[in-house]
């Protein structure tokens, strides 16, 4: 039997763009555990550049601890964001909360 | 569309500017029945270049950053973003290089002049498809 790493989830809702910056930062810590992260952006009707740059810092960060780091993502605005952005393969992006705990599990969704 | 709508605006070019342009220039595209879609590229690409000049223009001395809308044509949309600070290309600084390439994925052209500010002209496509 092994131990269920606990889950780390970060939600983020509304507007979001660079008058948001600091308070993206502060949300976007990892907890001292070692289990999977999913940011619950499900809720965030719009994200700048500014926000997707600190989302690839924090992607980045739970990597390097060996964490599987999968993003929810609601609005359509903010998938099209991405591949504008030429990101649209840099997260695991996932639009219902089922096939991303799927996928932090380590399972094919 | 409506061939000569303008909407012209101009604030304190601070970190907070961008959103109030944004939702002010959300009612513009909306009173020019564009479809959502577009609608939202636009303010996506419009955000990015607002981003740009907040957050480059006046690190020093605090001024404006002002934007132009005009609807061309039935089907073209060009909007200027400027300021009259000092131009930073984000695509020169790791990890900041993406609000222009977003901005360029979007409109269907782009000029950057950085003679005296930065003015970011973009023209967009604003034709609503048939049916």
């Amino acid at each position: 039997m092994s131990r269920q790493s606990s889950l780390c989830v970060v939600k983020l809702a509304g507007e979001l763009d660079i008058g948001q910056r600091e308070a993206v930062a502060a949300a976007l810590q990892l907890d001292d555990g070692d289990g999977p992260v999913l940011v619950d952006l499900g809720e965030v009707v719009y994200a700048d550049s500014t926000v997707i740059g600190q989302l690839l810092r924090f992607r980045n960060e739970a990597e390097a601890r060996g964490r599987r780091i999968a993003l929810l993502i609601g609005s359509p605005q903010f998938a099209r964001v991405l591949q504008y952005a030429g990101l649209a393969d840099a997260f695991a992006v996932f639009d219902n909360r089922a096939a991303a705990l799927t996928f932090l599990a380590g399972q094919r969704p | 569309m409506t061939a000569g709508a303008e909407l012209r605006l101009a604030r304190t070019a601070d970190v907070h500017a961008p959103r109030p342009i944004r939702n002010a220039l959300a009612a513009f595209l909306a009173a020019l029945d564009l479809e959502q879609v577009v609608r939202e590229d636009i303010l996506v690409a419009v955000g990015e270049a607002l981003a740009n000049s907040v957050e480059h223009a006046y690190l020093d001395d605090p001024g404006t950053v002002e934007l132009h809308a005009r609807a061309e044509d039935a089907t073209t949309l060009m909007i200027d973003v400027l300021d009259r600070g000092h131009f930073h290309d984000r695509e020169l600084t790791p990890g900041r290089g993406l609000g222009l390439r977003i901005v360029r994925a979007i409109a269907r052209k782009v000029h950057v002049d950085t003679d005296g500010g930065t003015r970011i002209s973009m023209i967009f496509d604003a034709a609503v498809p048939p049916g």
